[in-house]
């Protein structure tokens, strides 16, 4: 019941760790485990082949090591190739911490980021980001919410390209 | 208040159209009498799951207005948007708020009259425009434009001109945006209490069995456009109903309705969601519409970048200094300083995107860096060397576009255009300096000037033309104010005028329950 709640679209776990090119998997979003482990693909993929051949095992792993390949800004980062729930998967961040009780859980509503990201440091940290700045606007200043463009159960997208031509990576 | 229903299930001159395909002017009378009485009762929710004075349907520049004004008077608000940003078009239109006779005019030596704005809206509105609704507008627009400056907070530094005006009376934010006014509505709104709840849809209103609106069903959590998402409750209105949910450009199946030639093939200017089922929701409690056939397309946007984009900005300040050409031919084919519909009319009868070009000192002058700086990123305004560059660049006939430019140019010099009746402003110099600036143009939908009946109260008028009771309307939802075409300008004061008037009167509604 919680895996319905949730979300529908989730990718293998973990299939993106080498860093190899985006390829989601065409087959169905598996059983989402609320109990699997930072980097235990198989918790929810089970036999499903998520990693390509020759990947380390994962098994154990948070995203502090997956990052010694996958460095952050590097050709190998994660953002953007994976759904961000994997991200905060990783990072030890399970679905109760977002969605609260999970025989009940909610949407996440953007007050939730916010205890723990902090919008003033976002917007700087990209302010040299080009064209624009993604985290502030003249149309929504700097409260727009997280998940117009970072989803987390499915394919970030890029919000400000509904009306401009602004080629950001989102991850 | 005892046994109301949702008017869904009443017989609606919409449901009736759509199910029977008859003409509406024929059957409207006939319909008029039963609505209410006859129709089927739905049930009343078996709970409000929220209760509130004032219900504002949209956080535009008219929702939030209403807002203001109704918190200023002491209502309790809830304003519903069911997008999962606020703001709707205000958020991304040009910043430019039509008024007439105001400190800032008087400051430039503009000699203009809410008279003369009324004439111009009426001019361009063949007529059409409902006269007290357009004198409304004209007349409280420069309060309303001081009321945005002093009381919400938003900063204009600039007067523009927009064709069909007789003078320069546009007032623009310092944005260049609308957000420069529709983001201080909305720390206003939020700063007096009024709640706001985006992602929150209006499904349908709720009338009692005498057809006073009492509330509306809504969607909770709603996620534009999945009709499935989000959960359904009811919020009572206990005074009234505010709609000002805009207008519906971006809606292609029932623009069609009123246009079948606006197909998927015109984009639109809009945000995504300017789509019309609040208008709907309302005609199906009774409310009237009107002038739905009169669907706007902008003339100077841009095939060559997406939305509204930048080069309106550049055409619009253009205008009367620079020239516009059909380059097929190289040559100038329509006044560059008229209204809307007649040049997007001139342009679709080309059949092919025109040409807009001024050179360096007029540009410069006229056009903010910003602007100017984004459309040449964007690609949608390129800059050329010598004039002779810029015809190759598009194909034209050099000699006979150059000699068009002089032609042009001796106008300037003269300030009349004998050939086309161009409106040339005084500072305007001949386009000699280079680097010459230039993009093309191809219409969007932009705004639709039909809309809900409403009179100088903003009370909605059904369909046996009395004010609906408890429902107020402001903005693009309404119809009647602009008639045949809307000026450049006109709908930011329209906005906040209406929405100022709404939210005043609904406030003052006797509450029902």
């Amino acid at each position: 019941m919680l895996v319905n709640a949730i979300g529908r679209a989730v990718p293998a776990l973990l299939a993106l760790l080498l860093g190899a090119a985006l390829s989601l998997p065409a087959s169905a979003a598996p059983a989402r485990n609320a109990k699997a482990a930072p980097g235990d693909c198989a918790a929810c993929h089970k036999a499903e082949k998520v990693l390509p051949a020759g990947h380390p095992a994962t098994k154990g792993m948070k995203l502090d090591a997956c990052a010694q390949c996958h460095a952050p800004k590097s050709e190998q980062a994660l953002g953007g190739k994976l759904p961000g729930m994997h991200l905060h998967q990783l990072r030890g961040i399970g679905c109760a911490q977002c969605h609260g009780d999970l025989k009940k859980p909610t949407e996440v509503a953007h007050d939730k980021c916010m205890s723990c990201h902090d919008t003033a440091k976002l917007v700087e940290k990209t302010a040299n980001v080009k064209p624009k700045n993604p985290h502030t606007s003249p149309h929504y200043g700097k409260d727009a919410d997280c998940n117009l463009c970072h989803h987390q159960h499915a394919k970030s997208e890029n919000y400000c390209n509904q009306c401009h031509k602004f080629e950001f990576k989102v991850p | 208040m005892t046994n109301p229903k949702q008017t869904t299930d009443l017989l609606s001159r919409r449901r009736f159209l759509q199910t029977a395909g008859v003409a509406a002017g024929a059957t409207v009378g006939a319909l008029a009498l039963p609505r209410a009485a006859d129709a089927a009762a739905a049930p009343m929710p078996k709970k409000w799951d929220v209760t509130t004075d004032v219900l504002v349907v949209g956080t535009g520049f008219a929702g939030l207005a209403a807002a203001i004004e109704a918190r200023d008077a002491k209502a309790d608000v809830i304003v519903i948007d069911k997008m999962p940003v606020p703001g709707g078009n205000s958020a991304i239109n040009g910043g430019d708020f039509g008024a007439a006779g105001t400190q800032m005019q008087k400051a430039l030596g503009i000699e203009d009259s809410p008279e003369l704005m009324l004439k111009d809206m009426m001019k361009a509105g063949a007529y059409l425009n409902h006269p007290e609704l357009a004198r409304t507008v004209a007349e409280q627009s420069a309060a309303a434009l001081e009321w945005s400056q002093t009381y919400v907070g938003a900063q204009f530094d600039r007067v523009n001109f927009h064709g069909g005006h007789s003078v320069k009376r546009a007032h623009q934010t310092v944005q260049r945006s609308g957000a420069g006014l529709v983001t201080k509505q909305l720390e206003k709104a939020r700063a007096l209490g009024a709640k706001i709840e985006l992602r929150t849809k209006l499904v349908r209103l709720v009338a009692d069995k005498d057809g006073r609106i009492v509330g509306a069903e809504v969607r909770r959590g709603y996620k534009f456009p999945d009709e499935a998402s989000g959960t359904p409750a009811f919020i009572k209105a206990r005074k009234a109903v505010v709609l000002a949910s805009g207008g519906f450009s971006n809606d292609v199946k029932l623009r069609q309705m009123y246009d079948p030639r606006l197909t998927d093939q015109f984009t639109s200017t809009n945000q995504p969601g300017a789509t019309g089922e609040a208008i709907m929701a309302a005609c199906m409690a009774g409310a009237m519409d009107l002038q739905m056939d009169w669907i706007q397309l902008g003339p100077w946007t841009s095939p060559d970048e997406k939305g509204f984009g930048y080069v309106p900005q550049f055409v619009e300040r253009v205008v009367g200094y620079g020239l516009m050409v059909d380059p097929a031919t190289g040559k100038r084919f329509f006044k560059e300083s008229g209204n809307r519909k007649e040049r997007a009319d001139a342009i679709i009868l080309l059949g092919h995107p025109a040409l807009i070009l001024a050179d360096s000192t007029n540009t410069t002058k006229m056009v903010d860096p910003g602007q100017l700086k984004g459309a040449l990123d964007n690609g949608s305004l390129r800059k050329f060397d010598t004039i002779e560059e810029l015809a190759k660049a598009y194909n034209m006939p050099v000699d006979v576009f150059v000699e068009q430019v002089k032609r042009w140019n001796t106008y300037v010099e003269q300030k009349k255009d004998p050939e086309l009746d161009c409106l040339i402003f005084k500072d305007a110099v001949p386009n000699v300096t280079p680097p010459f600036y230039a993009a093309r143009l191809w219409p969007r939908v932009h705004h639709t000037m039909g809309g809900l009946a409403i009179n100088k109260d903003a009370q909605v008028i059904g369909f046996d033309l009395k004010p609906i009771v408890g429902l107020y309307a402001a903005g693009e939802a309404t119809g009647g104010v602009h008639g045949a075409v809307r000026l450049g300008s006109c709908a930011m004061a329209d906005c906040v005028v209406f929405g100022r008037i709404a939210g005043k009167n609904a406030a003052k509604q006797a509450a029902w329950g």
